[in-house]
């Protein structure tokens, strides 16, 4: 990971997006990192995008706001297609819902789709849980994170009778982010 | 003189993902403080919110009171009886605050107030950030008053400057005012919690007179209620031992003049601030808040591409840093001041450099971007 990573996470109110870039905070700190992390705050918090920033450094953070997003993590076609704008002109990389989001061609970029809500429906049988299988494959491919942390991190903020479907979330997000890595990995 | 103890943590030492309002929070409860009266408003509520919870567990007192008024005056009367007490606000609460401020400057009180600064004047932006609140601090009661302003720029501050707060209100005796901003209570942020902190206790002697002494540091010790001293605690002009004056032009100056050299004479002492690329700047941005995260990044940018910019930051506004400025002013530089009002910072520096002082101001109730600040530096250098 490069020193500085500014993480967007983004989509519908309800689609747990906050909670997934808490977890995210929370598990970056326990791996020795430095994190600065902002929401949507006053009127703005009223429309229906949630938002979540994470800034993720191996030092401590000049400027806790997000200034260009390098990682875009994105649950909602509206929420991809208005974040597109702010992207990183080097190496941005966008995660996407690929049951939920129909990328257009980048050129400065790099897109993965991740099956979120599609595998949270089909393996866990609860689309509410796609958050946290979309975190889990999101810090598999950009080393955000490590898998022991964000299962303490979720631990510690996941309300206790969520608790147990999120740590499915967890693995099975961790499995198709593994696999897509392999993919990537055999292609090049 | 105060004794100073180590003392543990409230916390567990590690690190910890709190919002800046929680943090100055912790910081109450780890500097002692044992009496939280307040009413909510927005956007320091998140402070009282976590007082209500973490007084509970220290076996403290939380109040929700009526409103800004009743809430300061009853952590004066807190502070008085033995408690470490604080308040928080923003905006028109700072407002409704100021007249109980001036008794406890009057009376000597130590105390803590944390004001979340909110785009003002009056409702103003209730959920935007500004620093319009700075002389409000300084000179918002009516008299002639010195006391002391801290501005935090991240998280970890908030913790660290609540309890510097109350370590300076105990060695002082005067209301101390956390002078943070809607951009750095709402910022959420690691910071970490070491094992021990350092915590100054009340200065007591028993039978000492309360309001008035020869020792050098102008602070007098202070009883408690309820310690068997006799004590008179009034808003009038006052003699050494608490009793009114009212037509005495030799207390009234006497007392008027301790309380204002009491803070002038230890600014050394009490004043802080840290720099960045001063050596060889040839423009240094003067900055504090939030505002000095931006101007941060903005100097760390443009040193990465060349160009010769430092930062001074400033951690305490009150009293104020004249003699650093007056050298930094000396060495020709110019000054380049950033502030999220019309230049109330700005004003006290031209003051004290024999400089060019360049100030931008931005009061949108949005938080001057590093992008700004690297642009009106390229345009200076």
């Amino acid at each position: 990971m490069s020193n500085v990573k500014q993480v967007r996470l983004i989509g519908f109110g309800g689609q747990g997006v906050v909670l997934a870039g808490t977890i995210l905070a929370h598990s970056a700190i326990k791996d020795g990192r430095w994190v600065a992390g902002s929401s949507a705050y006053g009127a703005q918090a009223r429309g229906g995008t949630a938002r979540y920033d994470v800034i993720v450094a191996e030092d401590q953070i000049k400027f806790p706001h997000m200034i260009s997003t390098d990682i875009l993590i994105a649950f909602s076609q509206k929420a991809y297609d208005e974040s597109l704008g702010q992207l990183s002109q080097e190496n941005a990389l966008v995660i996407y819902d690929d049951l939920l989001v129909k990328p257009i061609t980048l050129d400065k970029a790099d897109q993965i789709g991740v099956p979120a809500t599609d595998r949270a429906i089909k393996d866990l049988g609860n689309k509410q849980a796609a958050n946290m299988v979309m975190l889990a494959a999101a810090a598999v491919l950009t080393g955000l994170t490590s898998q022991t942390s964000l299962v303490k991190a979720l631990e510690e903020n996941s309300a206790a009778r969520f608790l147990e479907i999120n740590r499915k979330a967890l693995a099975l997000g961790q499995e198709i982010g593994l696999n897509i890595k392999k993919n990537i990995n055999r292609k090049e | 003189m105060n004794d100073t103890n180590e003392i543990n943590s409230a916390l567990s030492p590690g690190s910890y993902f709190f919002t800046g309002n929680e943090a100055a929070a912790e910081g109450a409860i780890a500097a002692g403080c044992r009496y939280y009266a307040g009413y909510p408003i927005t956007p320091s509520s998140e402070i009282m919110e976590r007082m209500s919870q973490r007084l509970r567990d220290v076996s403290g007192v939380f109040m929700q009171m009526e409103d800004e008024i009743a809430s300061i005056c009853s952590v004066v009367g807190a502070s008085w009886s033995g408690a470490k007490s604080m308040t928080a606000t923003s905006g028109p609460g700072f407002s409704l605050m100021q007249e109980a401020i001036g008794y406890g400057v009057f009376t000597e009180t130590p105390l803590v107030i944390v004001d979340i600064q909110r785009a003002g004047p009056c409702t103003g932006q209730a959920t935007k950030v500004g620093s319009g609140d700075l002389m409000q601090a300084k000179w918002g009661s009516h008299g002639d008053y010195q006391i002391i302003a801290l501005s935090p720029w991240s998280v970890q501050e908030m913790y660290d400057q609540t309890i510097d707060a109350f370590n300076l209100s105990e060695q002082y005796r005067v209301p101390v005012f956390v002078m943070s901003d809607e951009a750095v209570g709402h910022l959420r942020e690691r910071m970490d919690i070491s094992p021990t902190l350092r915590v100054t206790n009340r200065y007591k002697k028993s039978g000492a007179a309360p309001f008035g002494t020869e020792e050098k540091d102008g602070v007098p010790p202070m009883p408690s209620f309820g310690e068997g001293e006799n004590i008179t605690v009034t808003g009038s002009t006052h003699n050494e031992f608490g009793v009114r004056k009212t037509d005495d032009p030799n207390v009234q100056e006497k007392l008027v003049g301790r309380l204002n050299h009491k803070i002038l004479n230890n600014r050394e002492e009490i004043v802080q601030s840290e720099s960045y690329y001063m050596d060889d700047a040839d423009v240094i941005v003067i900055a504090y808040g939030f505002t000095a995260r931006s101007a941060f990044f903005a100097v760390d940018q443009l040193r990465k591409t060349g160009k010769k910019a430092g930062l001074l930051r400033l951690k305490t506004i009150w009293p104020f840093a004249d003699k650093l400025i007056t050298e930094i002013g000396r060495k020709g530089k110019k000054l380049f001041v950033p502030e999220m009002n019309s230049g109330q910072v700005y004003g006290e520096i031209r003051k004290y450099a024999d400089c060019e002082v360049i100030p931008y101001h931005q009061t949108n109730g949005r938080i001057i971007h590093p992008k700004d600040i690297m642009q009106h530096i390229e345009r200076i250098l």
